[in-house]
């Protein structure tokens, strides 16, 4: 103790780093907000980032799935479902956020595609925030690089089944399903990078998919050996466990979604039960879950609620729940 | 006090006891969880911490998983939680993650919470026996301190309850007294009547030092369902809401008690510091506002360089100052 201090001339450290608003894009009811993150290291995907206006109204930062990013340049899906994230959406180019991350566990692709397994992904309303990365992961992963080799992990994809990829989105309305376009962007990369894709957008009003369900466009999707990863509503997460469970060998991962104070594990406030009764922490021990850790074997145990707290409050600009922004997760 | 004149690191140096601290800047208990921020943000942290000592979050004997959710949510300028102490367990805290903190290079001050006194004392007695065994001597006391969080507002028995209390304050700081050699620190809730007064009971039983506030009692309504938000129903507020009030806390606890005050409630920029530096504080933690920036410690220590060599103030005068004149 004592001296050895480093001479003040030193920039502090900071776990933050300041950012800019490069671009503000309403896709239906959300908001695709694009950064420059001097020294942003690649996310993987289902990973988060706290992002906190400077200045803004609110104390605390907020969580938000990454959506895409290339280099330095990170964009993100925001809902407003508060004050907090209202801010956010309103951010126009040129303006600072501070950014903590990427954080948290995320999407593990090798366990997800491990034995060709066939990816179904399961976006409801903000919930598709982290999946036009996890898409963009998977071509990344099971295509030849630019100059034909294929690494081992690669190699192990290329089978015909990981070769197709369904994506079903759900939204409440037309409006709403604007929020797809990104995921369709990256449906049609993967196509073009000779991956088989196929993409089913349903709206409950009606205008997309007669009206039904993204639970239903599941049930009569799904097949033995599937691998399912979801991010949406608290209802829905636990309704495509329920599809899922009833299908032989299917896996299923969900991305929650909870309000949090710090994003790495330090004040325990974002914790959801799993099923044995042991606490998790979304930003630590998450925000990837698979759904038997959540809900238990047979998808009708343990727990009475899904993982994620129901009734959204929050305040002052809850953005808890901010649809996916907010991490993308269930949110009720 | 020439203004301007030249200030060097070690005018931040501050003594609590037997700890030397080489700024005043450390973390409140249960907001800084430094191992998961080394995996967050790289081992820097754990070589270079930004706090001048690090505050773990509050153990318990025995395993604990806290408070259902929802326990946490912003509030207007700050917090409110409801963690409940989530813990696991005293055995558990002292076979693995002890090691680790001790291997960090600046003090350690062990958080201890119990349900009743008998669970202080056993707490206290189980964290000297690991460090004797940890160190192999008695030589840990200028490494290592102990705070009793008798103010946990979020759990239904002990904690609170005996802080709130000057009667029960005195007898657990004192039946931890026996047992404890090092440097013991009472954490006082603000959630009573007179404050000064239960400083007074646990300087009576044999505290080194007080730390003050824990969180205020309060709660929040859910904007849907328009019932209590938290599972908990009752949370602590923290954040820069609470300053003003864990300022008169500090302020008031000065007046009556020659210890050390760790001061803390709100505190996120540079003048917050100084604040409570003004009313007695002689360390300062920082809570909530680690949550948005786990580095903000070691930025406030260098601001408050400035903030004094600005003013002509050395720390030690500054300490107290608000009770004093202006000449």
């Amino acid at each position: 103790m004592g001296g050895g201090h480093r001479p003040s001339t030193v920039p502090a450290r900071s776990g933050r780093r300041a950012a800019w608003v490069i671009g503000s894009e309403v896709l239906g009811s959300l908001v695709r907000l694009s950064l420059e993150i001097p020294g942003w290291d690649a996310a993987g995907p289902g990973q988060f980032a706290m992002l906190h206006p400077e200045p803004s109204r609110s104390f605390l930062p907020r969580p938000f799935s990454i959506s895409e990013q290339e280099g330095e340049m990170v964009a993100f899906l925001v809902a407003e479902v508060g004050e907090a994230t209202r801010e956010i959406c309103r951010l126009t180019p040129g303006e600072q956020v501070w950014v903590l991350g990427p954080m948290g566990r995320g999407f593990d692709l090798d366990q997800i595609l491990a034995g060709g397994r066939r990816l179904v992904v399961v976006g409801g309303g903000a919930g598709v925030a982290p999946f036009p990365l996890l898409l963009a992961s998977v071509t990344a992963e099971t295509i030849e690089a630019d100059d034909g080799s294929v690494s081992a992990h690669a190699q192990r994809l290329r089978t015909a089944a990981t070769r197709e990829v369904v994506v079903l989105l759900g939204f409440r309305d037309a409006v709403q399903a604007g929020g797809g376009r990104r995921v369709e962007a990256a449906v049609s990369e993967l196509t073009r990078r000779g991956v088989t894709c196929r993409m089913e957008t349903v709206a409950e009003d009606g205008s997309h998919g007669a009206g039904r369900l993204v639970t239903d466009a599941l049930a009569s999707e799904v097949a033995p050996g599937d691998s399912v990863v979801a991010c949406g509503p608290a209802a829905m997460a636990r309704a495509v466990w329920d599809v899922c469970s009833a299908v032989r060998d299917v896996q299923a991962w969900f991305s929650l979604e909870t309000f949090m104070a710090c994003g790495v594990g330090s004040c325990h406030g974002c914790v959801v039960p799993a099923a044995d009764g042991s606490i998790l922490r979304v930003c630590h021990d998450g925000p990837v879950f698979s759904g038997r850790l959540l809900y238990g074997e047979t998808g009708h145990g343990a727990l009475a609620e899904p993982a994620v707290p129901s009734g959204s409050s929050d305040e002052r600009g809850g953005s808890c729940r901010a649809g996916s922004g907010d991490k993308g997760g269930p949110r009720v | 006090m020439n203004p301007g004149r030249q200030t060097h690191s070690s005018d931040l140096e501050v003594r609590l006891g037997p700890l030397r601290l080489r700024h005043p800047l450390i973390n409140a208990s249960g907001t800084m969880e430094i191992l998961e921020l080394g995996e967050a943000f790289g081992p820097g942290i754990l070589t270079n911490p930004p706090v001048s000592a690090y505050v773990p979050k509050t153990v318990t004997l025995e395993p604990r998983v806290g408070n259902p959710g929802p326990r946490i949510l912003e509030t207007a300028s700050g917090m409110i939680n409801s963690i409940g102490i989530s813990s696991e367990g005293m055995k558990e805290y002292c076979r693995k993650r002890l090691p680790r903190l001790l291997s960090l290079p600046c003090p350690l001050i062990v958080s201890i919470g119990g349900f009743s006194r008998e669970e202080y004392v056993s707490l206290s007695s189980d964290l000297g026996r690991a460090l004797k065994a940890h160190f192999g001597s008695e030589g840990w006391g200028d490494r290592v301190g102990l705070e009793l969080n008798i103010s946990c507002p979020n759990v239904h028995s002990g904690c609170a309850s005996i802080g709130a209390d000057p009667g029960e304050t005195q007898e657990v700081v004192s039946a931890v007294r026996e047992t404890w050699p090092g440097l013991l620190i009472a954490k006082l809730t603000p959630n009573v009547e007179d404050i000064a007064t239960i400083g007074l009971a646990a300087v009576a039983g044999g505290a080194d030092a007080l730390a003050a506030v824990n969180t205020y009692r309060g709660m929040v309504i859910d904007r849907n369902t328009l019932r209590p938000y938290l599972g908990n129903v009752i949370g602590g507020v923290s954040g820069p809401a609470v300053k003003p009030l864990a300022l008169l806390a500090v302020h008031q606890l000065y007046s009556a008690v020659d210890v050390p005050i760790i001061g803390m409630g709100g505190v996120s920029t540079v003048q917050d510091v100084l604040d409570f530096i003004a009313c007695g504080a002689r360390v300062v933690a920082v809570g909530s506002a680690a949550f948005r920036d786990p580095f903000v410690a070691e930025a406030l220590a260098e601001g408050l360089r400035g903030a004094l060599s600005v003013r002509g103030l050395h720390l030690d005068e500054a300490v107290g100052i608000a009770h004093r004149k202006v000449e």
